[in-house]
């Protein structure tokens, strides 16, 4: 791939402003949304509560030297004292409880004030999606961003490039083959899933859209999923920040403020 | 490189540890934070209807939760009695007040519906409900033209020393499925399980299902009961809408 120099125009203002209300909504409603898993600490794997189809649950039991925080997953326990379980209540303490305050809105337990702020961000986050959708496909971004089949088959090379296997990365546009996969999965079907899971957890929804709540297993195993999607969302957190900061983060941070990057060799490859 | 990553992340949830606390507290953000349930409200409505289970699905042991049951001297009294000296009074923008016996309750055609118990907390249960619709009962009262929401003031006592309260709009509580419960899987319910009476509302979270209903009074307005929220949770922050 030649090596330019010089500015280009990488991101309209609407992928911009969206891109940052992604952030500050996914930041709320994570740290929220713990907020209120703390208020029954536990999965299950069916409509209504079911000790028995119990898949993930947080603890504090009485141990020989003082309170143990007890992570249970698919019925295997892991001593998690002072992270999970029993740990920080947000003011200083610690207590019996699932996440800890540092990592939770607010820092201490309150339901009612993490419920507030997760269904005004869960509007957010709709607005954000809706937003960067529609004006991407007026644009004409879509096309550049949407993983064809062809994608699928330049993975592999792509993964070799990546892990200094292959010395070239394969053909692309503007993403390159794995960016497009991760990006199609994440924008149209997990964060998707993320808004359709939370909807059907509220009575009032599964009682106009019961097939929704009834695709997901009914109320628990939805907030099993909307969960675990959430997990699976901040992984993708992970790794795009992992390639920002490796890939160019001044030129990748500012052209995500200012909507202008500079290329250079590394074009192609970002996060 | 991934270590300095969890660090900085640290950093940025450490930096807003205390902002996330400082903007709950402010009074304009906890406000503008509740803009969204009016539309939430609209948008789902009361057209809806709670799925229905089979008798396969009942806990039979069902989850009590909330306030403990009255401590009254009148409560303990008609607890001994079957609830023969209870009654159930509807006041308020009606035309006939009515304090309804047990028996009289009973004597309106009566909805048994298995329909599952959704807390705000995030736990569910399931369980078989029976008693006459809120509908019939507050139609017998006769509700006047401006009458608004039915308020429900119960008899437990809630954390701050205040008797519990709830409240629907009549839209919600004209809902087919908006119940007046009685019984609780075919028995009668139990003072834990908020007898003699309790409301049932399975469109919405559990904290809308008062139990120990004393009186249930019409208003055109809210804003003078309680803290003026509508609920006694509701007064605690929690959405007057209930359906999410």
């Amino acid at each position: 791939m030649e090596a330019h120099s010089g500015p280009v125009y990488r991101h309209s203002i609407a992928a911009r402003a969206t891109h940052w209300l992604w952030f500050v909504a996914i930041l709320v409603l994570v740290t929220s949304g713990l907020q209120i898993f703390n208020a029954a600490p536990y999965l299950d794997a069916s409509d209504k509560s079911n000790p028995a189809r119990r898949v993930l649950s947080f603890d504090s039991e009485q141990g020989p030297r003082g309170p143990v925080g007890v992570t249970t997953v698919f019925g295997h326990h892991f001593r998690t004292t002072g992270f999970l379980g029993y740990t920080d209540d947000g003011m200083g303490q610690q207590e019996e409880r699932a996440f800890p305050g540092w990592i939770t809105l607010p820092n201490y337990q309150d339901l009612a004030d993490g419920r507030r702020w997760h269904i005004f961000f869960a509007w957010m986050l709709v607005i954000a999606w809706t937003t960067y959708v529609i004006s991407a496909a007026i644009r004409g971004d879509l096309k550049d961003l949407i993983a064809r089949p062809s994608d699928f088959v330049k993975a592999l090379p792509m993964q070799l490039y990546y892990l200094k296997l292959r010395r070239d990365p394969p053909e692309h546009g503007k993403y390159n083959p794995l960016q497009k996969i991760t990006y199609t999965g994440v924008l149209f079907v997990l964060v998707p899933l993320i808004i359709l899971t939370g909807l059907a957890l509220s009575p009032g929804v599964d009682a106009i859209a019961r097939p929704l709540t009834a695709v997901f297993g009914g109320r628990q195993f939805a907030r099993l999923w909307h969960f675990t999607f959430m997990a699976m969302l901040i992984m993708y957190f992970g790794v795009h920040m992992f390639f920002v900061i490796t890939t160019r983060p001044v030129q990748n941070i500012k052209s995500m403020i200012t909507g202008w990057y500079r290329l250079g060799e590394h074009d192609g490859v970002g996060p | 490189m991934k270590r300095g990553l969890f660090l900085a992340s640290l950093g940025l949830t450490g930096c807003g540890y205390h902002l996330g606390n400082k903007l709950t507290e402010t009074t304009w953000i906890h406000n503008a934070l509740g803009v969204v349930q009016p539309l939430d409200h609209r948008i789902i409505g009361t057209r809806g209807m709670a799925k229905l289970y089979t008798e396969a699905a009942i806990d039979r042991d069902f989850r009590t939760n909330g306030f403990n049951p009255p401590t009254t001297p009148e409560y303990a009294r008609w607890a001994t009695d079957d609830f023969r000296g209870y009654r159930l009074i509807v006041n308020g923008m009606v035309d006939r007040p009515q304090a309804y016996t047990l028996a009289e309750l009973r004597a309106i055609p009566q909805i048994t519906q298995i329909t599952r118990h959704d807390c705000v907390e995030g736990w569910s249960a399931i369980g078989k409900w029976s008693g006459p619709r809120l509908a019939d009962v507050l139609a017998m009262a006769m509700p006047q033209h401006g009458a608004r929401y039915a308020v429900f003031h119960c008899m437990d006592t809630t954390d701050d020393m205040s008797l519990y309260y709830e409240s629907l709009d009549l839209h919600e509580a004209a809902h087919p499925q908006t119940v007046l419960a009685l019984k609780l899987n075919d028995a009668q319910l139990d003072p834990a399980h908020g007898a003699p009476v309790r409301l049932r509302v399975p469109t919405q979270l559990g904290y809308k299902s008062a139990k120990w209903v004393r009186r249930i009074e019409l208003v055109a307005s809210f804003s003078a009961i309680g803290d003026g929220k509508g609920g006694y949770w509701e007064d605690n922050g929690y959405e007057w809408y209930a359906g999410i």
